[in-house]
């Protein structure tokens, strides 16, 4: 992290000290980024072709397997799987609760995270290191295990129930609603961001903080002035990487979400097995896609635009 | 009392900070006019640092208190003190401009834009900074984001200035120039300044008085020439210039067995070629050049001396009278006579 952060001009310009050089460079990582294209990429491509309706080649199998195929209709393909998903109420639905679940999932997780990691930074002390230090347990714990045990917890015969029924209150049953899915997305994503933001946070210059105070910042002020932005890259990093991530979810909203609506991930999976309908499911998928890409680009975006401001572009 | 008060630019009485377990200031009591500008010099780890930061805030004392400009601050944070800290490393934002960094306390005291532009303007100005109002602090060079660092500090017209070591991190030549830059706009502006060094040439040169830390406490506080010619301890004598020192008394001229320190300055001892009163005889083992004058060391049967000199340079080898002209006598580590 602290590399991310204290990276200088100088790199830079050692990669590009000469086009000899970078050529080698290049030379050296295209191995693996042809490992990626012929493992990733080619099957991407197969599978958009299919969604627009090539049924040729090696789309061939599936499209006999499949039902409610749209072949192509043009040379270029057809929007006929498209059309079939927007029309689908279902699918709006989903989409819907899948972006709603994603974005408040995520301001959770990087409001908890950044809660968590300026009280380390800024308070110390045994607790806050105890705290940063068990928010980092789910990290170890497979994410069928605690979805299984959110939903022991939450659910109707769980614990939170009979507690609560104990002093006569009664306590709503969580599982199976998308504020199960929220929280089981927090808790699985949360100590990535905490790992990612804390290391952030924990490399500002004690100096840096203790300027702005001097200057007579009171601590929201340095938090807001000082501290976010110096940690501004690991934070959105954190953040897009967790939104990628929980928009693209599967375990966690197959075992506590709603059947309907329900996330993207588990509807393509229905798509694709239950109903068989793999090209209306393959189209979803790209739709998924389409929406992390955005979320990638800004990412790259906000990466370049910090690189500038701190000179290093 | 009233005119005292309206006179005073930092008082510390008493202090005492324990860190780590450890007593690292000691009842430490010290007294500076508005406008006047001191140094704290001493060895690392003497608790300079420990000390600039109860004065800005950092670190609230275990015991005594820190007035500025009459008022007790002792337990207001630094947000809430009415002192500007330039920090060693200059502490400036590398996600801000030149001119936004300086800008930042006046923002954080809600001032108009209009009056804010304005200050900033003049702080840059004093600096000689105003090309350098949007570039990056990491695009500079280190002397520049050290006068950054200080436009920052001034344009919060401070009660009190706080300088950690702001040269440490400067070359040899550019030290120079910038010690004599801050010291005048010091003057000019008549502001209350303590500046942290480790470097006694610094001290010296830049301020009206320096206080003497060891291991916590100070040992002399005065004026640099005072210092030189009548260190009060034997330890302000060793640290600051060079010293010829013996343990045994001085009795006509000659460096006898006893239980005093006595301390002689390489420029107090006069060379010659001829015997005169007081003077011993002794052998050259060593003449260095030292630019403007020549460091000679001399064996005498009392002792090894090392002696400055510019009018009589004799050669290694020969021999010549050496007298002292005036020497220093401590008594358990203080000044006697
Ligand atoms: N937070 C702390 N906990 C424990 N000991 C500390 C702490 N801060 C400083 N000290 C100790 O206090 C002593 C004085 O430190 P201080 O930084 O004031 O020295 P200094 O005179 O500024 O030295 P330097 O010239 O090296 O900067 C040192 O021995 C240091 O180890
Ligand atoms: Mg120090």
């Amino acid at each position: 992290m602290r590399s991310l952060l204290r990276r200088t001009g100088k790199e830079g310009s050692l990669a590009n000290n000469g086009s000899g050089s970078s050529l080698f460079g290049f030379a050296l990582s295209l191995p693996p980024l042809l490992l990626v294209l012929g493992f990733v990429g080619i099957p991407i491509l197969i599978g958009f072709t299919f969604s627009l309706g090539f049924t040729k080649g090696p789309n061939r199998v599936i499209a006999i397997i499949g039902q409610q195929i749209h072949p192509k209709t043009h040379w270029w393909g057809t929007f006929a799987a498209y059309s079939d998903v927007f029309h689908d109420s279902r699918f709006v639905g989903d989409l819907v609760l899948t972006l709603a679940v994603t974005a408040i999932s995520t301001v959770l997780v990087i409001v908890i995270a950044l809660a968590i990691a300026l009280h380390q930074r800024l308070v110390g002390g045994r607790t806050a290191s105890v705290l940063a230090t068990l928010s980092i347990v789910p990290l170890f714990v497979p994410v069928v295990i605690s979805a299984w045990a959110i939903h022991t917890f939450y659910g109707g015969d769980g614990f939170m129930r009979s507690f609560f029924a104990n002093i006569g209150i009664n306590f709503p049953t969580l599982t199976s609603t998308s504020t199960a899915i929220v929280i089981g997305s927090v808790w699985t994503s949360l100590p990535f961001s905490i790992l990612m933001i804390s290391s952030g946070v924990q490399a500002v210059p004690d100096a840096l903080i203790e300027s702005a105070k001097d200057c007579g910042a009171s601590t929201l002020k340095v938090i807001s002035t000082v501290v976010v932005p110096l940690a501004q890259t690991p934070i959105i990093i954190a953040g897009s990487f967790t939104a990628i991530g929980i928009m693209g979810s599967f375990t966690i909203p197959l075992f506590l979400g709603p059947n309907q609506p329900t996330m993207l991930g588990v509807e393509i999976s229905n798509f694709f097995g239950s109903y068989n309908r793999p090209q209306q499911s393959l189209v979803m998928a790209f739709i998924v896609f389409l929406a992390a890409s955005g979320i990638a680009v800004l990412y790259i975006w906000s990466n370049v635009k910090s690189a500038k401001e701190n000179g290093r572009i | 009392m009233k005119n005292v008060e309206a006179n005073m630019g930092l008082e510390l009485r008493g202090l005492k900070k324990i860190l780590g377990g450890r007593v690292i200031i000691e009842n430490l009591d010290l007294s500076m006019a508005k406008g006047e500008m001191i140094s704290l010099l001493g060895p690392s780890g003497c608790g300079k640092t420990t000390t600039l930061r109860m004065i800005a805030g950092f670190l609230i004392p275990d015991a005594g208190t820190v007035k500025v400009a009459g008022k007790d601050v002792t337990n207001l944070g630094p947000e809430k003190r009415p002192s500007a800290m330039v920090f060693q490393n200059y502490a400036l934002w590398p996600h801000m401009t030149v001119s936004r960094n300086v800008a930042y306390p006046l923002k954080i005291k809600g001032l108009g834009k209009i009056e804010t532009a304005e200050k900033v303007e003049a702080a840059l100005g004093l600096v000689n900074l105003l090309h350098h109002q949007d570039s990056r602090p990491g695009r500079i060079s280190g002397g520049e984001q050290q006068r950054v660092a200080l436009a920052r500090a001034l344009v919060q017209e401070p009660d009190v200035l706080l300088l950690d070591e702001p040269l440490s991190n400067l070359d040899a030549k550019l030290r120079e120039k910038v010690r004599e830059d801050i010291r005048e706009l010091q003057r000019r502006l008549g502001i209350t300044t303590v500046i942290v060094t480790h470097d006694q040439e610094e001290a010296l040169s830049i301020s009206d008085r320096v206080a003497v830390m060891n291991a916590g406490k100070i040992e002399q506080f005065s004026n640099p020439q005072d210092l030189y010619r009548h260190p009060a301890t034997e330890y302000v004598a060793t640290f600051i210039g060079a010293l010829n020192r013996f343990e045994g008394n001085l009795v006509e001229g000659r460096i006898v067995s006893g239980s005093d320190v006595i301390g002689i300055r390489p420029e107090d001892l006069i060379l010659s070629s001829q015997q005169n009163d007081d003077a011993l005889p002794g052998t050259v083992e060593l003449v260095i050049p030292r630019g403007h004058f020549f460091e000679v060391v001399i064996r005498r049967e009392d002792g090894i001396f090392k002696a400055f000199t510019n009018e009589f340079i004799p050669a290694v080898g020969e021999n010549v009278f050496v007298k002292i002209k005036k020497s220093l006598r401590y008594q358990n580590g203080k000044l006697v006579g």
